[in-house]
């Protein structure tokens, strides 16, 4: 379980990468995360590739994440989502909150 | 030195052979030109001292059939003659004479013309001992190439056809190319696609197309980003090759939909994003040096990311098309390459291969050739495998008293037992949130008795795991049951969590529909991908049934 954060070579995107589980545990280092996020970010990207397991805790880390950069950011975009983390952002109608790609 | 003398007369041999021996060479005597080409191979001599007229076979005639005989190494024929009117001795060179010299012999003269002709045996003697030893030594190469090469063909391709996705072309300059093109699929559908330019061209610059290779795809087969396979072929490479050579290349993802694109981009010329009329939209300029250069704490892996259009095109390729040259020295350029992709009837990959043999005309290939263009189109998810269930039942039980509950974090290693049953670990993720929800309200709710709806706003969520992480540090009593059974019948897996405490969900009073809130979204989730759910009376016991034999993701 880790979270790694980074910004493109042009600074105009941010990602956030969760490797194994995206559960509880990363409550403080995902909420430390996504407030490094300035203004000059236009684009999030939450990319989910090696995230095997999530639950609903991750769910409510990823609604809080969109109230608290509100329009501050273009767009936030879940991306590279297996196929079972997938089905549980579906589930939950995430795809009507975020980009999910 | 072995001599061959032919003579018909017997004081002619007697004499020759009495001056030879006295100079320590070996004489053999034959009377006519006959025996002398029925003897050559047997004798096998050095030299041949050869009469004109003799009975049977003069020597006019058996000089072009002993030549005829000896094809490796110069022998050298010298006619005996008494002759001395020109067209004679014109003739003897003629039928393939290499010298005369005329009856009465004379000592000294006989004597240097011997050492002459034997020094030009020796030079030929030597240049065939040393063409027989290059020729052994290319066969060996070419054998060795052989081998290579086949393990060049097995290592580099993995058969993965995507022809309306992927139009390419490498032209290695030798039998071995130091540019390499690799195309793997991702796990979560999508295309990895690597093109690398070692440094020179030939085996040299082939040699660390297999590393890369294997660790391309063993990354792509895991579906890491560009950036990290990037960095871990820069590691490898850093160590394998010697300081002078590198590795410039573009690493692409092509995601799913065909809609995105995240790049690393090191030391290949400038690749291209071109819309449907070939027009460019972005260019893709190289961010960082090649691969093999910097050490790992050195090394950037930070990625370009763009969208795409379904009808775009990526197009990128090595210094070797830009740079393939004319008679003139002029070269192809890329302003080349970017006209034919903007004509709709040229722009395919072969065309600009033919466009470069063209321009390049008969100046030989100088550096290996390699461009790609990638269409943006949507990819399809890999195959899943055929799938087969254990015919044997299971079951087991955990117990965690208070103390066990506070510093273990369980949950995976609950998902991992169950997983160790064939047919069970395609189902991880979903195993995975049906035992944290359950684990989780059970561990919340029922024995810290925390509330839920405190989570409704953004600061209330934070103070949650606040609270329950204080809770749990001063948690004294309590104590929760895990069960899991396998049934082969049914492939089914019944797991249940009960805890200590005095109930606190049933099936009445949860609500799966609570869709504006921060919280309580977890009990809908596990109603949608268990099979069944259900409590007992008061609360404190959840049951949950999850069918092996369907799809994941169904």
């Amino acid at each position: 379980m880790s979270l790694n954060k980074s910004f493109s070579s042009d600074g105009a995107l941010f990602t956030i990468q969760i490797k194994g589980k995206f559960d509880f545990n990363l409550v403080q280092a995902f909420r430390s995360a996504y407030s490094e996020i300035g203004e000059k970010t236009p684009r999030v990207i939450v990319d989910l590739r090696e995230t095997d397991y999530m639950d609903s805790s991750a769910l409510g880390m990823l609604l809080n994440m969109k109230k608290s950069l509100g329009d501050s950011v273009s767009s936030i975009q879940i991306a590279n989502c297996r196929p079972q983390i997938k089905k549980i952002l579906q589930i939950s109608r995430f795809d009507k909150k975020f980009d999910i790609d | 030195m072995r001599i061959l003398v032919v003579d018909d007369q017997e004081l002619n041999c007697t004499l020759l052979k009495f001056m030879l021996e006295q100079e320590s060479h070996q004489v053999f005597c034959v009377s006519n030109g006959k025996q002398a080409v029925e003897q050559l191979i047997t004798i096998d001599p050095d030299i041949v001292l050869l009469d004109v007229l003799m009975p049977i076979m003069d020597g006019f005639e058996a000089a072009p059939l002993i030549k005829k005989q000896v094809h490796d190494v110069y022998l050298p024929i010298i006619f005996i003659t008494a002759l001395d009117d020109k067209a004679s001795l014109i003739r003897c060179l003629e039928v393939g004479g290499d010298d005369f010299i005329s009856k009465p012999f004379d000592k000294i003269i006989l004597s240097a013309k011997i050492k002459a002709h034997s020094r030009t045996r020796e030079l030929s003697q030597n240049s065939f001992e040393q063409n027989k030893l290059l020729e052994r030594y290319q066969n060996e190469v070419q054998r060795e190439h052989e081998i290579v090469e086949h393990i060049f063909n097995n290592a580099l391709v993995e058969h993965l056809n995507v022809p309306d996705i992927i139009d390419y072309h490498l032209s290695p300059a030798s039998m071995f190319n130091g540019d390499i093109f690799l195309v793997s699929p991702s796990p979560i559908g999508g295309l990895y696609i690597l093109l690398g330019d070692f440094t020179g061209h030939g085996l040299a610059a082939a040699i660390g197309a297999l590393p890369v290779s294997k660790i391309f795809y063993s990354m792509a087969h895991k579906g890491l980003t560009v950036g990290e396979i990037a960095s871990e072929l820069n590691t490898m490479l850093a160590d394998l090759l010697p300081g002078h050579m590198f590795c410039a290349a573009s690493i692409l993802e092509l995601n799913k939909t065909g809609r995105s694109v995240s790049a690393w981009l090191g030391g290949l010329p400038d690749g291209y994003l071109l819309d449907m009329q070939g027009k460019v939209k972005k260019s893709l300029e190289s961010q960082h040096m090649a691969l093999g250069i910097l050490e790992t704490y050195e090394f950037e892996d930070t990625i370009v990311h763009f969208e795409v259009e379904n009808t775009d095109r990526i197009l990128v390729f090595t210094d070797g098309i830009i740079e393939a040259s004319d008679i003139n020295d002029n070269f192809f350029g890329e302003e080349r390459v970017l006209e034919l992709m903007s004509c709709p009837e040229k722009s395919k990959i072969n065309d600009v291969v033919n466009a470069v043999k063209e321009f390049s005309g008969d100046i030989a290939q100088q550096d290996d050739l390699s461009l790609a263009l990638i269409n943006c189109k949507e990819t399809a998810l890999p195959d899943e495998e055929p799938r087969s269930f254990s015919q044997i039942p299971m079951s087991f039980t955990v117990k965690l008293n208070h103390k066990q509950l506070k510093h273990n974090d369980p949950i995976v290693q609950f998902v991992d037992i169950i997983c160790s049953i064939e047919g069970a670990s395609e189902h991880r993720s979903n195993l995975f949130l049906l035992l944290s929800e359950a684990y989780n309200n059970a561990l919340d709710h029922g024995i810290l008795k925390l509330d839920s709806s405190i989570k409704d706003t953004e600061e209330g969520f934070y103070e949650y795991y606040d609270n329950r992480a204080q809770a749990l540090a001063t948690l004294e009593s309590g104590e929760l049951h895990f069960e899991a059974s396998y049934l082969p019948e049914t492939q089914n897996v019944i797991f249940s969590i009960e805890d200590s405490g005095s109930g606190f969900c049933t099936a009445h009073n949860h609500h799966a529909d609570n869709k504006g809130h921060s919280y309580g979204r977890g009990l809908g989730l596990m109603e949608e991908i268990a099979s069944s759910i259900t409590y007992n009376d008061i609360g404190n016991k959840i049951n949950i049934y999850y069918c092996l034999n369907e799809r994941a993701t169904a």
